[in-house]
């Protein structure tokens, strides 16, 4: 028995030994065969995961088997071939704040895993032990896989399986990181587990993390039979000499190690601590007794699951999760798919879109005047999927089809059956309303009108248009296919269907949705804008751009602000700088310093030169001798480079969040880090700044307000962006964090 | 032409994609891409829902070995729902023509109302063959089963296998009669006298006749600029025909040397049409349908015949089928406005010319009184033909009605004919009416 009193529990949880169902199929003279299998199938989970109730009725389940002489071999399958389980439930993690509690929540997985390995007759029992998995298989509910003796796999495209607990800032903890590499060899399962990653199934087979593959239909039948012995399934895992050579070897296992190590801290600088925890125990598991190996686990997973890292990343993954439900209707059904859509200008973003949207199974007709944009836009489609087609990520009859997709055309018909229209010309409002005016008319009144203005109001667009209730802000970010985030900017009159429509949309191309309010900037750029302008301040004032990216990039920016705003472009930079300033007067006012480059016509990345020198594909940054000459020489240190600059983005999220741009911190969060990529271990630009307390924000914030009014006297306008704002300021004294509030 | 209840069909919407040279620009091009690419416009444009279709019908002399039935694969590619069937037709170079006269036959049994009907040829795709031999050597090679056998296998190879059986100019030769298409033309110069130097000005006035109408932007309403698959990065879309030469002359026409028959044959490189690939789409349904889909139609479908000939002198096909297609509704060739005759060769056309006006060919060949009638040249292939434009064998059928159906408004005439020739001694031709609400 193990013990689970104390661990949060759902709060439907139902009656005990409701969450599995028992089956003991007969032959077929009506005999018992001996077989006893064990559905995972709680009534309060559409998806079921290892909450208290599922782990105390499994483990309920198996002591009576134990006990029962009759049962000669046991299959541990799901509720339906394609539902198996997701693993170890992460909202029970999220709720344990006390370490004694998440402990015991790890050993008691543990036990009860070891015990039904113990049943198998690998674990030295006389049971033999099936598990029969499909569908998603990932964390804890591989975990229980690894402890039968054999895995029989549906073969499905949905159909995946891994153990990706490290991507949550956590290792697998209930003997997955033990045998996982007992089964894989130490280098595969340190692949597996590092890079988090959920194989297909004909990819796990081949592998040796699974040892048969069959139909779906055909599951729980074979998975019988090789319980039964009447069908040979022979263990892909790794044994005999080749694992005495390699795994059980020191020198070998403090090789892999090391080079995982480096690997690791070359990647991520050392920020993710679970990835470097999970080494050791991985590269040592083969040479150790499990029960050590197990508590080992238990030990480095510990100081993890508390840590501010993981509470980051799981709020992230949980968020992620809720932003699906955005795509229901209000009657509570989801929006339908779309089938067919119109793309209005094939620029950079337009094509981007349409692009994706093609691949991603979605008709797409992309229209621009200009012939050349549009060839342009069938070249990068072409080039972005036979990309795919090479990586082996498309089969040739997909790529073929996703090419076919995409239709391309200057007139202005044959939009009639499109279900939305997104608009990606330029940021003119007459342009926008002229040309989604032209389409109300041509489609149906039901037809989605969106525009993916970053500057613009969606009001005022939507201001003369007939059915308004139909207008919609879809902001991607550039480059639109590889950028996860899409604001979903509701104007006043968008209904709610449209708005669930549109999240459709966005999460079947595959990006999170975070709705916004119809204000300058919505919310990314908005809070990016003081962001990159201190940075242009800070060169102004004679700080070298290369140590402020350095900087950033120390602070867990995928890219320094300087890079940023060259791959942008100066142009685009300076047109959002400009529309912020204008709604937001002073405390947005933009710097002026990068004036006289964007006239020589060096606006960046795309014009080879920006605020560095850009050559070809290879990012040179070297500082461009052009850049206009600072007002002095400057130097400062790399946390207040930091603060200066996170600060301004911090005050104005706070800001964002006080006026309710987005529906709460948790949101906001989550924009921040999909949409700017602000470092997903901080968890977001608010979590941030709860990790680092209020008042070290507010005493922080102004400090760089003193040093400013210093040296730039106290006309410096855009002070505003560094005077606490009254949420922070009240915050600070009662000491209640973004996220305690909102929770 | 018309249904049981009297609605008549009519040709409600069409287009077409540039054609271009076989070994050009869509050398990379595969069928079925093409094919949906101008189906799928023309969905979009006509604004139909794919699933209202009756049935797709596309015509291709050629299809790709992995394409067989190319017409499911262009609709499933252009996005009809599975729902709607599709099947392919064949008729040699009118297979385009026929897929729009199947369907005008459905109609009229009253089967449907509504067909996508296409024309569509890659001769770029034409594969070579492993000859029959080397198939043997092959099949000898992986039936072989112990070390000796293999190596006796392989011992029995022989350099002749590796000659190639050209797809392209066996598929242009007739088994029956023996002779590739270009030696029956050489037939007809000798049987009504036409000489070389008539037939290069023939092909020099295709050139020009073409090059004034893309000038004019005459193709524009016919022509989906395409951007061919494997195209070079950066590349531009292929806006118009590339068959087109501006700088065609009588000099260089008669620098050619005959390709058929060395050294006295008439047909050169020159005066015959190109190899080359190219698509085009039509929805065929009946006058009732296409206004409750919104649609104009470009012309109504008066009447069709196919009718049979000599192969050996195919080329005379289209003074056959046309004599017969205008009888069934009592119409003469004076009273054509516009006539197309595809020009596979210009020697062919000029046969034909003499034909329909030979009271001889009428009575011999016909069995009637009169001859068929004279044809003016100025309305005959006014905008150039295959010479200059090319021949995608499968789509021309189709293209031949598309252009018609345009003439008839842009040359402000009643009634217009679309014949060509068909290897193997066929010939259709399809009788249009300017359609008037």
């Amino acid at each position: 028995m193990i013990d689970l009193v104390g661990i949060p529990q759902p709060n439907d949880a139902p009656e005990p030994g409701a969450c599995v169902r028992i089956d003991r199929p007969k032959g077929p003279d009506g005999k018992d065969l001996g077989l006893c299998r064990i559905h995972l199938d709680p009534p309060h989970r559409k998806m079921p995961v290892f909450d208290v109730p599922l782990l105390r009725d499994l483990d309920q389940a198996l002591d009576e088997i134990a006990l029962d002489d009759s049962v000669k071999c046991l299959v541990i399958a799901g509720r339906d071939p394609l539902t198996f389980a997701a693993g170890a439930d992460i909202e029970t993690i999220s709720k344990i704040d006390d370490p004694h509690v998440a402990r015991r929540f790890c050993r008691e997985g543990q036990k009860l895993f070891q015990n039904l390995y113990r049943m198998g007759r690998r674990g030295g029992g006389k049971l033999r032990t099936v598990a029969a998995v499909g569908g998603a298989v990932p964390g804890g509910a591989c975990e229980i896989g690894l402890a039968c003796d054999l895995i029989v796999i549906a073969d499905h495209q949905k159909t995946r399986i891994g153990l990706p607990e490290v991507l949550l800032g956590i290792l697998p903890a209930w003997g997955g990181s033990q045998r996982l590499p007992r089964r894989l060899g130490i280098v595969n399962a340190l692949g597996a587990i590092l890079a988090g990653k959920l194989y297909p199934a004909r990819k796990a087979l081949k592998l040796g993390l699974v040892d048969r593959m069959t139909k779906p239909e055909y599951l729980w039948e074979i998975a019988d039979k090789i319980a039964l012995g009447q069908q040979e399934c022979r263990h892909r895992g790794r044994s005999g000499l080749g694992s005495r050579l390699t795994d059980k070897n020191p020198l070998f296992a403090a090789f892999v190690a090391n080079q995982a190590q480096k690997g690791v801290m070359k990647k991520t600088g050392g920020r993710y601590p679970a990835a470097l925890s999970v080494i050791p125990l991985v590269v040592r598991a083969p040479r150790v007794p499990i029960d050590k190996g197990l508590e080992a686990e238990t030990e480095a997973i510990m100081p993890l699951t508390t840590s501010k890292v993981s509470e980051s990343l799981v709020g992230l993954f949980l968020l992620k999760e809720e932003s699906k439900k955005l795509a229901a209707l209000p009657s509570g059904e989801k929006a339908a798919r779309t089938a067919r859509a119109a793309i209005i200008g094939a620029g950079v973003m337009g094509r981007g879109i349409a692009s994706q949207m093609a691949e991603r199974g979605i008709d797409v007709r992309l229209r621009d005047l200009d012939r050349s944009q549009l060839d342009a836009a069938e070249h990068f489609h072409r080039g972005e999927i036979n990309k795919k087609l090479r990586r082996r990520r498309m089969g040739k009859h997909e790529a073929a089809q996703a090419i076919d997709r995409l239709e391309v055309t200057t007139n202005a018909g044959g939009f009639a059956r499109c279900e939305i229209a997104i608009e990606a010309v330029a940021e003119k409002i007459q342009v926008k309303r002229a040309v989604l005016g032209e389409l109300a008319e041509i489609m149906g009144p039901d037809a989605i009108l969106a525009s993916n203005t970053s500057s613009l109001s969606i009001d005022e667009i939507a201001l003369e248009l007939p059915h308004p209730e139909r207008v919609i802000g879809m902001h991607f970010f550039n480059p639109p296919r590889k950028m996860p985030l899409v604001e979903i900017v509701r104007g006043e009159k968008t209904s709610d269907e449209v708005l669930a429509r549109t999240a459709r949309l966005a999460l079947d191309l595959g990006k999170t949705p975070v709705v916004t309010k119809d204000c300058a900037g919505f919310l990314v750029n908005r809070v990016l804008g003081p962001y990159l302008d201190e940075a242009v301040r800070l060169m102004e004032r004679g700080v070298n751009p290369i140590l402020i990216d350095r900087a950033l990039k120390r602070f867990g920016m995928p890219m320094g602000p300087c890079e940023l705003i060259d791959e942008v472009g100066l142009d685009i930079a300076a047109h959002a700088g400009a529309s912020l300033e204008a709604a937001y007067g002073e405390r947005m006012k933009a710097c002026r310093y990068l004036a006289p480059l964007l006239e020589a016509g060096q606006m960046g990345k795309k014009s080879g030169a920006g605020i560095f020198t850009w050559s070809g594909k290879k990012k040179s940054l070297k500082k461009n001798r052009k850049l206009p000459k600072p007002k002095g020489r400057f130097s400062m240190s790399e946390e207040a480079i930091i603060d200066r600059l996170v600060l301004a983005m911090v005050n104005e999220a706070a800001r964002a969040l006080q006026e309710e741009v987005v529906s709460g911190p948790r949101q906001l969060d989550l924009a921040t880090v999909f949409g700017m990529g602000f470092a997903p271990f901080h968890g977001g630009v608010l979590r941030y700044a709860d990790t680092r307390g209020h008042e070290d924000i507010v005493r922080h914030l102004e400090a760089v307000r003193e040093e400013i009014e210093r040296f730039e006297g106290v006309d410096g306008e855009r002070i505003g962006r560094f005077t606490p704002v009254e949420s922070l300021l009240q915050s600070s004294k009662s000491g209640i964090l973004f996220h305690h509030a909102a929770a | 032409m018309t249904t049981t209840d009297g609605t008549r069909i009519v040709l409600a919407a069409g287009l077409r994609l540039p054609q271009a040279r076989a070994g050009g620009a869509y050398q990379k091009e595969d069928a079925g891409h093409l094919g949906a690419r101008a189906a799928r416009e023309l969905i979009a444009r006509a604004g139909v829902d794919p699933a209202t279709i009756d049935e797709v019908i596309v015509g291709s002399a050629g299809p790709p070995h992995d394409q067989a039935n190319i017409a499911r694969v262009i609709a499933l590619r252009a996005g009809v729902p599975h729902s709607v069937p599709a099947h392919t037709v064949a008729r040699n170079c009118a297979s385009g023509m026929q897929a729009v006269t199947t369907a005008a036959t459905e109609i009229q049994a009253g089967r449907g109302s509504l067909y996508l009907c296409m024309g569509v040829e890659v001769m770029s795709g034409y594969p070579l063959l492993f000859n029959r031999k080397a198939v043997g050597f092959f099949s000898r090679l992986a039936r072989a089963r112990s070390v000796g056998q293999r190596l006796g296998a392989l011992a029995s190879f022989r350099p002749a296998f590796m000659a190639p059986r050209i797809a392209l100019t066996e598929g242009l030769t007739d088994p029956t009669c023996g002779m590739i298409m270009g030696s029956t033309a050489e037939v007809l110069a000798r049987d009504f006298g036409i000489r070389r130097e008539e037939s290069d000005a023939y092909a020099l006035e295709s050139h020009q006749r073409a090059r004034r109408s893309r000038d004019a932007g005459r193709f524009a309403r016919e022509i989906l600029p395409h951007l061919p698959q494997g195209a070079k990065n950066a590349s531009a879309a292929l806006i118009h025909d590339d068959g087109i030469r501006d700088d065609q002359s009588m000099e260089r026409l008669a620098k050619l040397r005959p390709y058929f028959e060395k050294p006295d044959g008439t047909v050169t490189v020159g005066n015959a049409c190109g190899i080359t690939d190219g698509a085009c789409a039509i929805f065929v349904s009946t006058e009732e349908r296409a206004r409750s889909l919104g649609l104009t139609p470009l012309a109504r479908l008066k009447s069709f015949a196919w009718a049979g000939c000599d192969p050996s002198r195919m080329g005379l096909g289209p003074v056959y089928a046309s004599a017969k297609a205008m009888s069934q509704v009592g119409v003469e060739l004076s009273d054509m406005g516009s006539i197309e005759i595809n020009e596979a060769f210009a020697v062919q056309v000029l046969a034909c010319m003499k034909a329909f006006a030979s009271e001889e060919f009428a009575t011999v060949e016909l069995g009637r009184s009169r001859p068929v009638g004279t044809i003016d040249p100025d309305i005959l292939n006014r905008n150039g033909g295959a010479i200059a434009l090319g021949h995608p064998v499968g789509s021309t059928g189709a293209r031949l009605l598309l252009t018609t159906a345009h003439e008839l408004e842009e040359a402000d005439t009643e009634l217009g004919l679309a014949t060509l020739c068909i290897g193997g001694g066929q010939g259709g031709a399809c009788v249009l009416e300017r359609w008037a609400a």
